[in-house]
């Protein structure tokens, strides 16, 4: 008897308590700056290009082999009379995000710090009507970072 | 044959049965799906959660759609299913409920009939729709739906005899009030309406807390809610005499399994929280209007309803044995005492404080009585094999 008045209690008690849900499609969780949802690459603000240099590091480290990576020769170089230290740049570079299962390996691997786990919720609401839309191209996997969405955090 | 129906002389009885038949259902209706989306908004609360906030505003629709899914949904009957049984038990379970609603006074001298008999009108048809549980359990040719069936009609006879024996024990010492000034106020009375007039004062509660108390767990039990779910108990016989169920027929289970606790809040509130009468007389000298009786009727209706969901979010379900042994041996004889009591008292004119008293050590028996049940559990039955090793040796 106690117990069931105990009990009673504890539930009158969680009454008064606000609601904890959330209505997901309209309201989002804030995410922590570490989450990791799937790569995307990273904009040179200062040179205006991507870090990215298409060394093919990501490539051949990526366990299910979700990546593309095709270099050219940088026209921004310094021997072009251009800002950019970079002899080499991307060209061309496709993710299938239908692939890709995030385990980090290409960030941990990218020795110009070019490539970052995407840690907004654009980079998990990517639900698409076709499978073949799940692949991203260069711009598409740039513009986050062009427009500065992602969030700043500096690894240990 | 002509009768009078809100004021209007002269209108034919067939006429007159035919709106307030309508008017039954109509109201029934709409009340029910308040109360599946008010239960579901509640018990989300206790839970921490929404409930439903998709249809409509705030989900207020939510009960509709639900409703026109079921309606929706093809009527299945089970192929060895008894059919003449298995068709006409969600009727036996759905219409009695509506013949209760005959002498529910929502507000004074507003209700379907005012019957001089209508506490045991109440009980009398109330207890009828066990029989429909029992043909839905035996008719769907179903293990879990039989045993289901059996625990409800267990269940239902068993609780019946507190509830009836609370409601007896109110209507005994009710105080009625005298026709006219000079007549002698007669003591005790089944009419509803002479029942709500005597709490001007004083609600019943006030005088028999025991009686409230047992007459709340045993509406409980009545209504097959948690703790006493056991005929429907999920996790043990997947939802009992509905099993085979589906579409228009499980929705006038459901239907009448709302229905039966909107009545019963109803009678609560008329019986023990004093109906339409404003609390500790006020408001005593002239009758308050009837939209301000009909919201206080409502308010001491939700308050019950609130009270069975709350419970419903706290208690988990009994088992079987504990749900019988309960009844038997720990609602029934406090309420016969306090049968007893009221008797004496009626008899030998003792002060009403005496049955206050009474009720509180009442509620503290029935308090102690149940932590000494939980001390000292019942010994496990014997198993057969143990059974049989005792006769051999």
């Amino acid at each position: 008897m106690r117990g069931i008045l105990k009990s009673l209690m504890v539930t009158a008690s969680t009454f008064a308590r606000k609601p904890v849900t959330r209505q997901y499609p309209e309201g989002h969780r804030e995410l922590p700056e570490r989450d990791r949802a799937f790569p995307l690459l990273l904009w040179d603000e200062d040179i205006d290009e991507p870090f990215c240099t298409g060394c093919h590091a990501c490539e051949r480290a990526c366990p299910v082999e979700c990546m593309t990576v095709i270099m050219k020769d940088n026209p921004n170089h310094t021997s072009n009379d251009g800002p950019s230290k970079r002899r080499k740049i991307i060209d061309k570079f496709y993710i299938d995000y239908g692939r890709c299962m995030r385990c980090n390996i290409c960030v941990e691997v990218c020795n110009f710090e070019a490539i970052a786990m995407n840690n907004t919720w654009q980079g998990h609401e990517t639900s698409v009507y076709d499978r073949s839309d799940l692949v991203q191209d260069l711009p598409q996997l740039l513009v986050q970072s062009k427009a500065k969405q992602l969030q700043e955090w500096v690894a240990e | 044959m002509s009768t009078e129906i809100f004021g209007i002389e002269d209108v034919n009885v067939w006429v007159d049965a035919l709106i307030r038949v309508l008017l039954v259902v109509g109201f029934m209706t709409v009340v029910v799906m308040g109360l599946i989306w008010i239960e579901r908004k509640v018990l989300a609360r206790f839970q921490q959660r929404l409930g439903p906030t998709r249809t409509g505003p705030i989900g207020l629709l939510q009960s509709v759609a639900d409703a026109l899914k079921l309606v929706g949904k093809e009527d299945l009957r089970p192929r060895n299913a008894d059919p003449w049984t298995f068709e006409l038990a969600p009727y036996l379970v759905f219409i009695p409920v509506f013949l209760g609603f005959v002498i529910v006074p929502f507000v004074l001298d507003w209700q379907i009939r005012i019957l001089e008999l209508g506490l045991l009108y109440f009980v009398a048809v109330s207890g009828v729709n066990i029989v429909g549980w029992i043909m839905a359990g035996w008719g769907s040719d179903n293990r879990y739906a039989m045993i289901g069936g059996m625990r409800a009609a267990a269940q239902g006879i068993s609780y019946e005899l507190p509830l009836v024996l609370s409601l007896l024990a109110v209507a005994m010492v009710v105080e009625v009030p005298g026709t006219d000034a000079s007549a002698e106020a007669a003591r005790g009375s089944l009419n509803l309406n002479e029942i709500v007039a005597s709490q001007h004062e004083v609600p019943n509660i006030v005088w028999q807390p025991l009686v409230t108390v047992v007459f709340f767990i045993a509406a409980l039990a009545e209504l097959n809610r948690t703790p006493f779910d056991i005929p429907v108990g999920e996790s043990e016989v997947v939802g009992g005499p509905f099993v085979e169920y589906s579409g228009i027929r499980w929705s006038m289970f459901f239907l009448a399994e709302y229905a039966a606790l909107l009545i019963m809040a109803l009678v609560f509130a008329a019986v023990f929280l004093g109906g339409w009468a404003w609390p500790f007389g006020i408001w005593m000298d002239d009758a308050p209007p009837r939209w301000a009786q009909a919201l206080v009727v409502a308010g001491k209706a939700s308050l019950f309803i609130f009270l069975v969901i709350w419970v419903r979010a706290s208690v988990p379900r009994l088992r079987i044995d504990q749900l019988m042994g309960f009844s038997w041996k720990i609602l029934l004889p406090l309420m016969l005492v306090q049968v007893l009591v009221n008797g004496l008292v009626l008899v030998y004119d003792w002060p009403e404080i005496i049955l206050t008293v009474v009720g509180l050590f009442g509620i503290v028996a029935l308090f102690a009585m149940v932590e000494r049940a939980v001390r000292h559990p019942r010994p496990r039955p014997m198993t057969a094999a143990q059974l049989q090793g005792e006769a051999a040796s």
